[in-house]
């Protein structure tokens, strides 16, 4: 852990920050959020490196959604992702939000995620133990070390496929586009 | 002269810093009870230095305003009080004038939290505003009965009384007094079980739900000059003040020691069971030490 390296801190302040603070907002879609208690309490204590749970959205900068994502709930899953201020980072928890999972089949439920919000990472398995989500922490580390962790600006600079997306399988949004639609591959 | 502009501006970074060093011992004491490593002591400079790197969101020039109100209503107040012996503003003002800017920062938040038009923050404010008529009565008394006692309203004095005299919580008149305002000092800092204000569980962090980036950050410190000014208040009261700042220091060090133990195993009150208790016992040993300072004490 190089947490303690203080040229790296002067060097890039705003990148050690982001990366060793990391606020999350659970969203508590399906069964996984069950992995969530222990992880974030004594057992495993994720507070450790710097992550702890936060209530809402606006104080938040990594989103987890633990869980299948049923149609109804993908559209509070994009209003949730919307109201996180950037830089932010979301994670997909356990093989429903990956490809269906077990839903793989069912017909309210959707079945890649990432066509919907970008996601900078995922956490396979069904369900992923306490452990992953910390080896998914690291991950993350080592992606904001790299700049790969750019999820928001793919999101800003593709928000008209996305928002394409949305509307295919939500009907018509009751919300204005979150980034001018018009503008066209330009930040 | 200069040493007081120089004291001036350097005195509230100061306070700042113990603030922000208590905010961290908290969560680090907290995890200690709780068994767990707890997060390095620096992490709420992590925090804000983050926060102070994200994009944020605001609602309105009343948003912006409400949150320098109550900073500067902060800074103020830390600059009248005693700190060993640091005291900038020490010959204007004293107890009267800490009582009224200590309003500015809840009011502050208020306003600032208004603009937001959240249900949650609506919530959050009134349980603050119920609180804080809550603790002001008991509080008002225990003030009242350290000036009646010394007969002086200059926080300044009452150190320097006590320098000679004793602490006030062990002097006979001011026992009761000190114990009840040690008995509200949680409901002034939001400490457990007085916590409610800012439930994250049930209201979504009360106030701070709207906040994001640069101004959760300032939120933060505001809240850290809020545990600084709460307790040096109570350490110049009641427990004699210092006459040099490192004692001053390790004498906030440990009441606040004991309250985030409090703070680490009590569960939350709910807003009414608060109220009654703040209007119960505090309120009537309060009061009953008014009556002996007043009475018997003379």
């Amino acid at each position: 852990m190089d947490r303690n390296q203080l040229v790296k801190w002067l060097k890039a302040p705003a990148k050690m920050g982001h990366k060793y603070s990391l606020h999350v907002v659970y969203f508590c879609t399906g069964c996984g959020i069950i992995e969530i208690p222990p992880t974030i309490t004594s057992r495993w204590d994720a507070e450790r490196f710097g992550v702890i749970p936060v209530a809402t959205p606006r104080q938040a900068n990594i989103f987890l959604i633990t869980g299948y994502v049923s149609v109804k709930t993908l559209k509070a899953v994009i209003k949730t992702y919307e109201q996180i201020p950037e830089p932010k980072f979301a994670v997909g928890f356990g093989s429903c939000p990956i490809n269906g999972g077990m839903y793989w089949d069912s017909y309210n439920t959707i079945k890649h995620l990432d066509k919907y919000i970008p996601i900078d990472g995922w956490i396979a398995g069904c369900m992923p133990r306490p452990e992953a989500i910390f080896i998914a922490v690291t991950h993350l580390w080592t992606l904001i070390d790299k700049d790969m962790a750019e999820g928001y600006k793919k999101y800003r600079r593709n928000y008209k496929d996305y928002r394409a997306n949305q509307e295919k399988a939500l009907g018509k949004l009751e919300w204005p586009p979150l980034f001018s639609i018009n503008k066209d591959k330009d930040d | 002269m200069v040493v007081k502009i120089i004291q001036i501006i350097l005195y509230p970074l100061m306070a700042l810093m113990i603030g922000i060093f208590f905010l961290g011992l908290a969560r680090k004491i907290m995890a200690r009870i709780q068994w767990r490593y707890g997060p390095p002591l620096i992490q709420p400079i992590i925090d804000m230095i983050k926060l102070f790197n994200q994009n944020s969101v605001s609602h309105g020039f009343m948003f912006n305003f409400g949150i320098i109100f109550s900073l500067v209503g902060s800074v103020i107040v830390v600059l009248f009080l005693p700190f060993g012996g640091i005291c900038p503003l020490s010959s204007s003002g004293g107890l009267l004038v800490i009582l009224y800017i200590m309003l500015f920062a809840p009011l502050g938040v208020a306003l600032s939290g208004g603009e937001g038009a959240n249900p949650n923050i609506s919530i959050g404010i009134s349980r603050k505003l119920i609180l804080a008529l809550g603790y002001e009565v008991p509080f008002l008394l225990a003030i009242l009965a350290v000036m009646t006692h010394y007969e002086t309203i200059s926080i300044v004095e009452v150190v320097k009384i006590q320098q000679n005299a004793g602490w006030a919580i062990f002097s006979l008149p001011l026992f009761l007094s000190g114990i009840a305002y040690l008995m509200i000092l949680p409901a002034i800092l939001g400490l457990r079980p007085f916590d409610m204000a800012s439930a994250p569980q049930e209201i979504s962090s009360g106030p701070m739900a709207e906040y994001s980036g640069k101004f959760l950050a300032l939120m933060s410190i505001e809240h850290a000059f809020g545990l600084f000014i709460g307790i040096a208040l109570f350490v110049n009261l009641f427990l004699g003040g210092a006459s040099n700042a490192l004692i001053f220091f390790f004498k906030m060090l440990a009441v606040f020691t004991a309250l985030i133990c409090v703070n680490a195993v009590y569960p939350r009150f709910r807003i009414e069971q608060a109220l009654k208790y703040l209007w119960k016992w505090p309120t009537l040993l309060a009061f009953t030490g008014l009556v002996i300072v007043s009475v018997i004490g003379r």
